[in-house]
């Protein structure tokens, strides 16, 4: 069975104008899955809904076997959801070291020590009194993972993490990435930069209006010629 | 039957003052969403401007203009604008809370200059002497409070029909729009911002105005007239009536108004004297629950259009 | 000259100063400027003089004092009561309006809250001024010209413990950070998995009851009346405005440089012209720079 299974998915922020339409996907222990598409397929909105704060109007999440759809979002995070936002992820105002404490203080007991993660993060133990609003976008990026990942989730998930990065910060997260999927955690990726976010990914969804139009592996998928034809000619029309 | 058709002249010219102050009040919060704490400071830069104007010379107080009554109106409506228009000036391109505060304090240093000011405002005494219309008529009430009424019901009528005009003219369109979309009014950006200050600047205006022509139909004004409660009666009337809807402005000062003298009136019948002075308190209680149950349950007021023009 | 204004100006400072972090924290957590602040401050002196109607015969002050052990007792339970109030107000009126999203509606009901809350207060104890204690105290000199009595030094030392206690709260605990946190981005503090509701709680808590303290702080040196709130209500907004909104600190230290202006005005100006001050310190910073002093973004 799947560590996550969203089925029938339907999200929005007014009633009656869903954003997800009926999507359902799902993560099995240890994948990377990539969630691609043309913008405004509601890609980004699909993965809010799974964290919490895109209300959800219909469909199930199921983590693990329980039913947590209507856990408040605050609560997600305690069954092991943990969500990276793609812009504003971090605590502007307060230290890197403050960022994750505060994270781990909500769990006590339950959260890696913040050494742990300075450890995995070698870039933020160097600027750990700094004021995380004045951090580079990579490392606020790495913060911001950091601060999802003190709370040793079970599935991770991220919101574009290469958006606004140049290809060597890029390139750095990723590999991350791969790393601590190899500590078991299970990562869902919404991905605008298909071509990095496939190199990496298990298994790959296309969502179009709101719904998966196609799943397939990783690998293979960059090569489909139908699959390219689809996402590239949605994605020119999707740029305004 | 004479008495009671002079004290319903009275009551009624009383009404419609307050009927003045909302209308104001509606252009700048039912039409255009700032927030004004401080009406009780613009009616008297109204009501102090006018009569400075135009009462005969006094010792211990500028004054001895003379002004015209008219003159004395114009020059309030214009004064009080100018201060609203500073205000916005000062605080609408940040939060409207900022407005909110500011207006409070506007309404602190006026009642502070008002009562310390003496030289200008003639102190705690205010100003005594203000000339009121068709005076020549003092000698038969009846007809000195109906003329009065007169009087204000034509102003009140012609600030309704002006607030009207102007609610549907194309600057009116864009106070609404910017109202409801805050998007369109940040990509407005600057122009926004001074569309709104002559939103503000113009219900100023028509505070002012209520201001001054209270001050002439009273013949006399004092600090204590512009404490907090007054501003907080116009909001309970602006509220009840519906914000958005001249209409309601109106419906929703005389309604208030004559629920505020009713109870005041069984108060004074039914409480004994030494507790009357807290029974005020609590009439001023219930107004304000009053005032945050429209909030809660029916914020579209009582008196307004059907929904779908009011507050949406 | 006499320096005496300086510890007149620092104690009326302290006291705008306390009530302001409420008015700060209000603003920057639950996102609306509370006009209801000043009558919270009221209603918590009040709270205080009823306390001490009842423990009063417990013990007599302790000298130098004025007061002692009830009037302590009495400040501890009215900060209680005034939380309990502010935690009332929140779920019949505020939090319902919060959920709908107008901001500028929940400060109307706070404006409509602010007067009935006074009025009941003169409604329940008519408008002349109570004291906790008619004892007259001693002024004693402390150089320079100044000269300060026991109950202006200790209640000085009491908001120095009170405000270096709210930094240590906010900068050291987890429920301080969680409230710096959803302050900065409620959206990522509620996927890092705070509380929402636990943080507003908190904020009304401490808001209140600090608002408690600086309210038996002006009846123990001033008076108490209903409108003791009210009259401080716009320094305390220019103070939280001034000091940079959210910033505690920058509350305090803007709470004691209005409290010095006041003073100097009524020096060099005229004791009438006190209430004016506040108002000009808030133009010049809203014209000047509307972040204030510690103030990053505006928001």
């Amino acid at each position: 069975m799947s560590l996550l299974t969203v089925s029938q998915l339907e999200a929005g922020y007014e009633p009656g104008l869903s954003i997800v339409k009926g999507a359902s996907i799902h993560a099995d222990k240890g994948e990377i899955v990539v969630i691609l598409g043309p913008n405004g397929a509601g890609k980004s909105s699909l993965i809010k809904a799974i964290a919490g704060i895109v209300p959800v109007t219909g469909g199930s999440v199921v983590l693990d076997g329980e039913d947590i759809t209507a856990v408040p979002a605050h609560l997600k995070i305690r069954k092991g959801l943990a969500f990276v936002p793609q812009t504003e992820n971090v605590f502007p105002l307060m230290s890197v070291e403050e960022n994750l404490a505060v994270a781990a203080g909500v769990f006590r007991g339950a959260a890696a020590p913040i050494e742990e993660m300075f450890a995995l993060f070698p870039d933020l133990a160097r600027q750990r009194r700094l004021a995380a609003g004045s951090l580079s976008g990579g490392q606020r990026q790495m913060l911001a993972c950091a601060r999802a990942l003190i709370v040793r989730p079970g599935v991770l998930m991220l919101d574009e993490p290469s958006a606004g990065l140049s290809p060597k910060f890029v390139e750095q997260v990723f590999a991350r990435l791969v790393e601590i999927r190899a500590s078991g955690v299970t990562i869902v990726l919404v991905e605008q930069n298909a071509r990095a976010a496939l190199a990496i990914g298990d298994r790959a969804y296309v969502l179009v209006e709101g719904r998966e139009a196609h799943e397939g592996p990783a690998k293979t998928l960059w090569d489909d010629p139908l699959i390219a034809e689809l996402y590239l000619g949605h994605r020119k029309e999707g740029v305004q | 039957m004479i008495d009671l058709i002079g004290y319903g002249a009275f009551f009624l010219s009383t009404a419609l003052i307050f009927a003045i102050i909302t209308l104001g009040l509606n252009l700048q919060w039912g039409l255009t969403g700032l927030f004004n704490v401080g009406i009780a400071g613009f009616v008297a830069i109204g009501a102090y401007t006018s009569a400075i104007l135009t009462t005969p010379d006094t010792p211990d107080r500028i004054g001895g203009f003379g002004w015209p009554i008219l003159a004395g109106w114009a020059a309030a409506m214009a004064l009080t604008a100018a201060a609203a228009g500073f205000t916005g000036f000062a605080t609408l391109r940040l939060k409207s809370d900022y407005l909110a505060i500011t207006t409070f304090g506007v309404a602190v240093v006026v009642q502070l200059a008002a009562l310390n000011a003496v030289g200008l405002t003639g102190g705690p005494f205010g100003v005594a002497f203000i000339p009121r219309p068709f005076a020549g008529l003092q000698s038969d009430p009846l007809a000195f409070n109906l003329v009065n009424l007169g009087i204000i019901a034509a102003v009140t009528l012609a600030c309704y029909l002006a607030l009207e005009r102007l609610s549907r003219s194309p600057w009116g369109r864009v106070l609404r729009a910017l109202r409801e979309d805050e998007r369109a009014a940040i990509s407005l950006g600057k122009s926004a911002r001074s569309y709104r200050i002559q939103a503000f600047a113009v219900g100023g205006a028509v505070m002012g105005l209520a201001g001054a022509v209270q001050a002439h139909f009273i013949g006399f004004i004092a600090p204590d007239n512009y404490i907090p409660t007054l501003t907080f009666q116009v909001w309970a009337m602006l509220m009840v009536g519906g914000s958005g809807s001249n209409r309601g402005a109106v419906m929703g000062a005389v309604v208030v108004w004559a629920v505020w003298i009713g109870a005041g009136w069984l108060t004074s019948a039914l409480v004994p004297v030494d507790w009357q002075a807290r029974a005020a308190s609590l009439q001023i209680v219930a107004i304000g629950v009053m005032l945050c149950l429209i909030l809660l349950g029916r914020p579209q007021g009582f008196f307004g259009p059907r929904r779908g023009r009011g507050m949406e | 000259m006499s320096l005496q204004f300086l510890l007149d100006g620092l104690i009326s400072g302290a006291m705008i100063g306390l009530g302001a972090i409420g008015v700060t924290l209000t603003y920057s957590i639950l996102r609306f400027s509370n006009f209801a602040h000043g009558d919270l401050m009221a209603w918590g002196a009040y709270a205080a003089l009823v306390a001490v109607g009842v423990v009063g015969g417990l013990a007599g002050p302790i000298a130098p004092l004025s007061f002692g052990l009830p009037l302590i007792l009495a400040t501890l339970f009215a900060m209680g009561f005034t939380a309990g109030l502010a935690l009332l107000l929140d779920w019949l009126l505020f939090a319902r309006l919060r959920a709908r999203g107008q901001a500028i509606i929940v400060v109307m009901a706070s404006f409509g809250a602010s007067m009935a809350l006074r009025n009941l207060l003169e409604f329940l104890f008519s408008s002349s001024p109570a004291y906790y204690s008619r004892a007259l105290q001693i002024a004693q000199p402390v150089g320079f010209g100044i000269r300060i009595t026991p109950d202006q030094g200790a209640l000085l030392v009491m908001t120095v413990a009170l405000v270096t206690g709210m930094h240590l709260f906010l900068t050291r605990s987890q429920r301080g950070r969680e409230m710096r946190a959803y302050s900065q981005n409620p959206a990522l503090a509620r996927v890092t998995g705070i509380d929402v509701s636990r943080v507003v709680r908190t904020t009304w808590i401490i808001g209140a009851a600090l608002a408690a303290a600086a309210g038996v702080m002006v009846g123990t040196l001033v008076q108490i009346r209903p409108l003791m709130g009210l009259d401080l209500l716009l320094p305390m907004f220019a103070a939280a405005i001034l000091g940079g909104i959210g910033s505690v600190p920058g509350a305090v230290l803007a709470g004691l440089i209005i409290g010095l202006s006041e003073a100097a005005a009524v020096m060099f100006i005229g004791a009438e012209w006190r209430a004016g001050v506040a108002f000009v310190i808030l133009m010049a910073v809203l014209l000047v720079r509307p972040t204030g002093l510690f103030g990053v973004t505006e928001r």
